[in-house]
């Protein structure tokens, strides 16, 4: 089945990164707009944020900090974009791919894991208490997020009966993962907000850390930061669309379209959740990934088993 | 040069403000966050977040100090600007606006600062001198850029340094510039706890300075000293590990933090082991210009909207925020009512928020009984219904020395939510002059 989608050329990589961007961009809209209605002004006057963002922090000097880590600093600040990039690359959009990869869905596992560094890697550069416990609150936010991430990623994956996202996508052709397996979405999407560090997982950058891995982080720097986590955002939601909610699948629109409606939907729903919910502190995190989280996902992960074994025989 | 001008105008939309409250000067704080938010602007959560410092009312000199290093670690282009009155806060904001915008003002203090960051010099070189109230272990660190530092950092930072600021910046730092950036310089130089009392840049030299035992004889020490840094010193940890103790001062410039608040914490991990608090008064012969009237439904707004912002839900303290300002307009619960009622709906329903806020204790009371939760659910009922007659009700605030015993074992973010919800009152503590060490 993977012969359904067709691999495109690398030279179409930056048209895949410019998609990303333009997603994540449309997070952070969703998001000003959302905080401006919260602050009691129109949702309109939002919208502008990320420009205005981008434009305040490409004009803002580099804070640089004493006896600073700066190479590891700079791979932790640039490396998150470069990751969701690198998620986005076994993502098909409609029926073309950049990479058809038979492992696809470990392919995104392991750059998920990867983010473990990076984030870390951001909050131990600068030399700073506040960030390097910022950075040590992801790691512990990981273990919690982690396995189960890794169960729920499992689910579509042994209904497919195969690693590539493109059988995954193909095997929803009559009805969404999402829709018999919504403890493995959810947890999913769980695991999306918490990689990208949004609420109710943003403890790592917590306000009560004068912004943990951000605190001395300025200019472009910055950006790079904040622009990667709305980019992980993203990617984690086309990654959604495509093993849970049918990828290209649906009628009328192209195949294509389908998926950027879906991505831009499902990021849209994230970013409101994220808003609608307080940061868990991070030591409260773990019991609950672990003892509650964990077992109903792998309980979920039998019951797409024996569906797969009873129906298949 | 139209693509300049049009960068400068997007950036400087939506300001992000560092802000200051001088104990005594709550009800500017309030106007200034008032101003912000209509404006579309965004308080900052840190120097390196900020393009503008505003400080509300007029401090005394070690939290003038601890304002002059915050205002040194500000990346620039940046303003600086002072409030002392609650209608005052819009021009203020108005003057930093233009500053921010002054391409060629910002380019001239860019070239005055120095290159590298400012440095914590070694407890050798520091005459502990001129500030005979802090305690001993505050001295150990400082903002100065002295000479020597400067060499050290400036060849460890030589070779990326020169590719973001450009190249003028090392150059011009000694052309002489007079620059606003000088005066900031020797101001935060002179005083020795400039540095600790900064919320979060200053966290490079929080780490140098970790053995405060060891404060005049680095020479003995038979260390590295990464970039002049001595070690960290070693203690056991609660569950049985050698960790690195360091000294983390948390206030007075923090954001949702009581005014002139400064808790110096000792800590492994994230783990605060023991603390000692103080309260930096604002200058002696300031006129302040006034605190919410405590107790009031306005003031419990207030106290609701700062654990909110520490327990990092924004939209919610943001609600608390606009409710605390419509109630200072009104005098009266009066048509604010569906709206806290809403608020109050809200967070009693919150599941996340119970989880992380139930066992925190709550600094509140006498003897402090109960959680940070309740305390949360206690403000939002009492602005919902305030006595009849106008008479708030009184918080009973805790006094100040009983806060290290509170937070000490407890995590960064449990004492940052315990001290946000603790029912202090520096300005009172102040006036008073039990807050004084």
């Amino acid at each position: 089945m993977t012969g359904a989608l067709t691999q495109v050329p690398a030279g179409w990589v930056p048209l895949a990164a410019v998609l990303l961007l333009a997603l994540a961009a449309l997070g952070a809209t969703v998001d000003g707009a959302l905080a401006a209605r919260a602050q009691g002004r129109h949702w309109g006057s939002g919208l502008g944020l990320p420009m205005a963002e981008t434009a305040r922090l490409l004009r803002q000097r580099r804070r640089r900090t004493v006896a600073a880590d700066r190479p590891l600093w700079l791979i932790g600040t640039g490396g998150l974009l470069v990751v969701a990039l690198l998620m986005v690359v076994v993502v098909p959009l409609g029926r073309w791919t950049l990479s058809d990869l038979p492992v696809g869905v470990v392919w995104f596992n392991a750059m998920d894991v990867v983010v473990w560094a990076l984030v870390w890697l951001a909050g131990w550069g600068p030399n700073s208490a506040h960030s390097l416990v910022g950075g040590y609150r992801f790691l512990a936010q990981a273990l919690a997020y982690e396995l189960p991430l890794m169960f729920a990623i499992t689910a579509p994956a042994v209904a497919a009966g195969s690693l590539a996202v493109g059988d995954v996508v193909a095997a929803q052709e009559g009805l969404w993962f999402a829709v018999w397996m919504p403890v493995a979405f959810l947890v999913f999407c769980g695991a999306v907000l918490a990689f990208s560090v949004r609420a109710p997982f943003s403890a790592p950058a917590g306000a009560d850390l004068a912004g943990g891995v951000l605190a001395d982080s300025s200019g472009i720097d910055r950006w790079l930061l904040l622009a990667g986590r709305w980019a992980l955002m993203a990617a984690g939601s086309a990654f959604a669309v495509a093993v849970f909610l049918g990828g290209g699948h649906g009628p009328l629109l192209p195949a294509w379209l389908w998926s950027l409606v879906k991505t831009g939907a499902l990021l849209a729903v994230l970013v409101w959740v994220r808003r609608r919910l307080p940061t868990v502190r991070p030591d409260r995190l773990l019991p609950f990934g672990w003892v509650v989280v964990l077992p109903l996902v792998l309980l979920q992960l039998l019951v797409v088993a024996v569906v797969v074994v009873v129906g298949g025989s | 040069m139209g693509l300049r001008r049009r960068l400068t105008a997007a950036a400087v939309r939506r300001a992000t403000v560092l802000v200051v409250e001088v104990p005594g000067w709550g009800r500017t704080r309030c106007a200034v966050e008032r101003e912000i938010r209509d404006r579309g602007w965004r308080p900052a959560a840190s120097p390196a977040d900020a393009d503008v410092l505003l400080v509300c009312g007029r401090p005394g000199a070690r939290l003038a100090a601890a304002v002059d290093l915050a205002w040194e670690q500000l990346p620039g282009p940046r303003a600086r600007a002072e409030v002392l009155t609650p209608s005052g806060a819009s021009a203020a904001l108005d003057r930093a606006l233009d500053g921010l915008a002054d391409d060629d003002g910002q380019r001239a203090d860019a070239a005055a600062r120095p290159g590298d960051p400012a440095m914590g010099i070694g407890a050798d070189e520091d005459p502990d001198g001129d500030d005979a109230g802090s305690g001993h272990e505050t001295s150990d660190e400082d903002s100065d850029d002295g000479d020597s530092d400067d060499g050290d950092s400036d060849d460890g930072d030589s070779d990326d340094g020169d590719s973001d600021d450009g190249d003028s910046d090392d150059g011009d730092s000694g052309d002489g510039d007079s620059g606003d950036g000088d005066s900031g310089d020797s101001g935060d130089g002179s005083d020795d706890d400039g540095a600790e009392d900064d919320e979060s840049g200053e966290d490079e030299s929080g780490e140098d300075d970790a053995d405060d035992s060891d404060d005049s004889d680095e020479m003995d020490m038979d260390m590295p000293m990464p970039a002049g840094i001595p070690l960290a010193g070693g203690g056991e940890a609660r569950d049985g590990l050698e960790m690195d103790l360091l000294h983390v001062p948390l206030g007075p410039v923090l954001p949702a933090w009581p005014p002139g608040l400064v808790l110096h914490c000792t800590v492994q991990g994230d783990v605060v082991q023991e603390a000692r608090a103080e309260v930096l008064p604002p200058g002696p012969d300031a006129e302040p210009d006034g605190d919410l009237v405590q107790g009031s439904p306005a003031d419990r707004c207030d106290r609701a909207a700062r654990i909110l912002t520490v327990a990092g839900w924004a939209d919610a303290a943001a609600a608390a925020a606009r409710l605390r300002d419509e109630l200072l307009d009104a005098d009266g619960p009066g048509s604010s009512r569906p709206a806290l009622d809403r608020l109050d709906r809200r967070v009693r329903r919150s599941w996340t928020l119970r989880r992380s806020l139930r066992g925190v204790p709550a600094a509140a009371g006498n003897p402090p009984a109960g959680d940070v939760h309740d305390q949360l659910l206690r403000h939002l009922d009492q602005a919902r219904h305030p006595r009849e007659g106008g008479v708030p009700t009184p918080v009973a605030t805790v006094p100040l020395d009983r806060l290290p015993d509170l937070v000490a074992g407890q995590e960064l973010a449990a004492v940052r939510l315990l001290v946000a919800a603790a029912d202090l009152s520096p300005a009172t503590l102040v006036r008073s002059g039990a807050g004084l060490s």
